[in-house]
């Protein structure tokens, strides 16, 4: 047989039993392998030793407590990313952008009257700090789930839609995606935030000042936000990488789309409109959140936030099943690395998002049905 | 659209798992930052560094969380090791800390031109062989390795074999210049 690679022959210095039968019994009888295998059994023990660092004495309780202060003076979104590879910043942005798409409006606000049910969207640039201040609401109030999110992923559609109460779309898919398919859906959620005049007078008096007149009501006026049910189709591998397998790879869907039931938000009390701008004239409220809640669009516009560190965002249209086309939002461009179309039609939200270019998104956007 | 509320429905709050993986993980996140540094202040200013940055956009509990943490240290440190003005004050900082254990001048000397000759030749090398060096060297199994490089189990011999000669060989510019 031929000579054992560099490779194997440096693995066999950390581990003799790691080379298999054959490979064990050719460098038993091959005098240029041994000779070999002791170069770099020599160099391999060089570097350890040139490689010692000075001796490590932590405080492991310490360092969670510092790590733990600088989380809270960083608050950050609510929600988590669970299907993220490591370092895949463009996926990150796009899934950011989908669940914040939610998750503002889950956690906050609307304006134009009592009830808030979008029928377009427009993209609006924030930072992720401004998703981020949007946990510092609760100092103004406190956010409930009536009914929480109970995300769950199944393998078949039926499964899906018997979750959900939604068919999954059907998509004609380009010969580049996986035909692999797991599907991941929702209930309806609903939250409430209830404003409290106690809290939010706290909140200004740390920044040293008294609470400006308040409308009649805002004391216990409550927002409801129903988000959901909801239903995804995810293409690609889903399953946990096998040891020695490719992790970047093996974790990333390459396609994700989403159809949700538009989100709806009622208030009691008093409009949306006043309670929103009632909040951004309170004293102390940072910047961040006033630009979080001032993004919260208008009348019958779904706001979809992008955060400007990771992704662009550009107004498309998107082809319906009817032949028309209507306002959509398009994220990232052309390189392939990642891309989505948001859009709205009928009741209900859709996204087509992966790492795909934007006008392959925007091809299967036209013909989902 | 709801893809990321998961954890929300999880009935061991985030806050818990994340502790439990800080609690598991950081003496090796710290071990890998201070492998490239040589200096466990900084090393521990990388490491914390590092968790805030997982912490802000994942989830404690995802599987890939220490192959996450591991990768980013190794590079996270490597990074500051590039930066000319942090490497000499931190050379300044290892040389005070070594004069309180060692009584040998001389041999104190010797140990610390090592170090640095050794850091300067890893802050030469590419991204990856540094990587694959700095996480072996800390004790990480050729699985782990492999994890947190996102490469196949088989290739770390390979990989290993070709940063220990490369990083001999950027040694002995360093020395002959």
């Amino acid at each position: 047989m031929a000579h054992l690679t560099e490779g194997t022959l440096r693995r066999m210095v950390d581990d003799p039993a790691a080379s298999g039968g054959a490979d064990a019994r050719h460098f038993e009888t091959c005098p240029e392998c041994k000779a070999r295998y002791e170069t770099i059994a020599s160099d391999a023990r060089a570097i350890t030793s040139l490689m010692a660092a000075p001796e490590l004495k932590i405080d492991v309780a310490a360092a969670f407590d510092r790590v733990r202060s600088a989380r809270a003076a960083r608050p950050r979104f609510g929600f988590r990313l669970p299907v993220l590879r490591p370092g895949s910043r463009p996926m990150v942005l796009a899934f950011a952008t989908m669940i914040a798409l939610v998750g503002l409006v889950v956690t906050a606000i609307a304006e134009g009257g009592t009830i808030f049910a979008p029928t377009t969207v427009t993209p609006v640039p924030v930072s992720v700090a401004d998703i981020q201040a949007l946990s510092q609401l609760s100092a103004y109030g406190t956010l409930t789930w009536t009914t929480k999110p109970n995300l769950q992923i199944v393998t078949s559609a039926a499964d899906a839609e018997a979750i959900s109460g939604l068919k999954p779309p059907v998509a004609k898919l380009p010969s580049t995606i996986s035909t692999t398919v797991t599907y991941a859906a929702t209930p309806k959620a609903v939250a409430v935030f209830t404003f409290s005049k106690d809290k939010t007078a706290g909140a200004a008096a740390s920044a040293g000042k008294n609470l400006p007149a308040m409308p009649n009501g805002m004391d216990g006026a409550k927002l409801t936000v129903s988000a959901g049910p909801a239903v995804a189709e995810i293409f690609g591998n889903m399953t946990p990488p096998k040891a020695g397998s490719d992790v970047t790879q093996a974790n990333l869907p390459q396609l994700v789309i989403v159809k949700s039931t538009t989100p709806v938000a009622t208030s009691t009390q008093v409009t949306v409109q006043q309670l929103t701008d009632y909040l951004v004239s309170v004293p102390g409220i940072s910047p961040e959140l006033t630009k979080a809640i001032q993004a919260l669009g208008t009348g019958t516009t779904l706001p979809v936030p992008v955060p400007v560190e990771y992704a662009t965002s550009s107004k498309v249209k998107v082809q319906i099943p009817d032949g028309t086309k209507v306002d959509g939002v398009g994220l990232g461009d052309n390189t392939g690395v990642g891309a989505g179309v948001i859009w709205v039609n009928a009741g209900s939200v859709y996204a087509v998002v992966g790492t795909i270019k934007l006008l392959d998104a925007l091809e299967i956007a036209n013909h989902l049905t | 659209m709801n893809l990321g509320v998961r954890a929300m429905a999880t009935s061991r709050p985030d806050d818990e798992v994340f502790e439990a993986l800080f609690t598991a993980e950081y003496a090796r996140v710290a071990g890998i930052a201070n492998r490239v540094l040589a200096d466990p202040h900084e090393a521990e200013d990388v490491a914390q560094e590092v968790f805030i940055d997982f912490h802000r956009l994942h989830s404690a509990g995802a599987q890939y969380a220490p192959a996450w943490l591991h990768r980013a240290a190794a590079h996270a440190a490597l990074n500051r090791l590039r930066g000319a003005k942090r490497r000499q004050r931190r050379e300044l900082a290892q040389a005070t800390e070594e004069g309180d254990r060692s009584a040998d001048p001389q041999h104190l000397l010797e140990v610390n031109e090592d170090r640095r000759q050794v850091r300067q030749a890893l802050a030469r090398l590419a991204p990856r062989p540094a990587a694959v060096l700095v996480l072996r060297a800390s004790g990480l199994s050729y699985a782990e390795v492999a994890q947190a490089l996102g490469v196949g189990i088989g290739q770390v011999g390979t990989l290993l074999r070709r940063a220990e000669a490369a990083l001999r060989k950027e040694i002995g510019r360093g020395t002959s210049n």
